[in-house]
């Protein structure tokens, strides 16, 4: 397993989210653990944007899992650095992507499938959930 | 006293609780004053504190709506600071029938008629899921941040919401249904 990038906001001194991107045989892992809080997560994570865009073209990818499971929190201002890591990975991936999140959680339910763009027919024809529950 | 109200999805007949099987009720109070002592991100650490608490007693789910609606509630507050000297108080209460928060600050009354403007837009929408993603993406679009979290307490975690103002004090409320006994 190739680790292609990583990303981390780091508050008052200490890691409290990040985001890593792996890529073995075709096969992209994306994962964000911890908590998205600070009022400006864009600035924390340009690296990793500017990662993706470089490393992502160059693979050929056919298969995608995003784990949400870890994620446990994320604002508003949050959103929108998903959204910007997201789309970057469904244009330069084809085929399925696996969605994996939580089944008890109102944001991983409610206001994911918008980040993902859902409503977009060709993103929906390529999305699939897997569903986990919180022990 | 003035008031508004606004509730989740449920306006429109959908709207339903949490099930539950604890019986255990829960209350607690925080005022911090004065409010200008705050160093640290307040919001943060309160949601935080409160989902740790509430996960000796309930389900995960229950944790995380408190910590959305205590989050984003007061830092809507200690982004509209008035008056440095003024208190800031939160209340959170869990009984058989219902998950309150309450947050409560010094304001003006065209404080409170603004936020109460943007309480009666959400009770007017027909759909806020569409109008939380409408703007989520306008807001995106024109590079700005924040401003979704009545939207999102609304849209996303089914909140109904209430906003009063007496003696120059703004509280607002988020109230979700909870079934008891149905775990």
């Amino acid at each position: 397993m190739n680790v292609l990038t990583y990303g981390e906001i780091m508050d008052c001194g200490v890691s409290v989210f990040s985001c890593v991107v792996r890529e073995d045989a075709g096969s992209l892992f994306v994962s964000f653990t911890g908590v998205v809080r600070v009022d400006n997560p864009a600035r924390h994570l340009g690296e990793l944007l500017a990662d993706l865009r470089q490393a992502l073209p160059a693979r050929a990818i056919v298969r995608t899992v995003i784990d949400f499971t870890e994620l446990e929190f994320c604002n508003s201002n949050g959103f929108y650095i998903i959204m910007d890591i997201i789309e970057m990975v469904y244009a330069a991936a084809t085929g399925p992507v696996l969605i994996r999140r939580l089944e008890e959680d109102d944001w991983q339910q409610e206001t994911l499938p918008i980040l993902l763009n859902l409503d977009e027919a060709e993103v929906a024809a390529r999305t699939n959930f897997e569903e986990v529950r919180e022990i | 006293m003035s008031e508004r109200g606004v509730e989740g999805p449920g306006s429109s007949g959908s709207w339903s609780g949490l099930s539950i099987a604890a019986t255990t009720n829960i209350g607690v109070s925080v005022t911090v004053a004065p409010i200008g002592d705050i160093r640290g991100n307040l919001a943060t650490l309160l949601g935080q504190t409160l989902l740790d608490l509430l996960g000796m007693f309930y389900p995960p789910a229950l944790g995380k709506k408190v910590n959305v609606a205590v989050t984003e509630l007061i830092q809507n507050v200690m982004a509209n600071v008035l008056d440095e000297d003024s208190a800031l108080g939160l209340d959170l209460r869990v009984d058989a029938d219902a998950l309150v928060v309450r947050v409560r600050n010094k304001a003006t009354r065209a404080q409170f008629e603004a936020v109460r403007a943007r309480v009666d837009a959400l009770a007017g929408c027909p759909d806020p899921k569409r109008l939380f993603t409408d703007t989520l993406r306008a807001r995106r679009q024109d590079g700005l941040g924040g401003g979704l979290g009545l939207m999102r307490l609304v849209a996303e975690n089914r909140f109904r919401l209430a906003v009063s103002y007496e003696q120059e004090h703004l509280t607002m409320q988020a109230a979700f249904p909870l079934l008891r006994g149905t775990p």
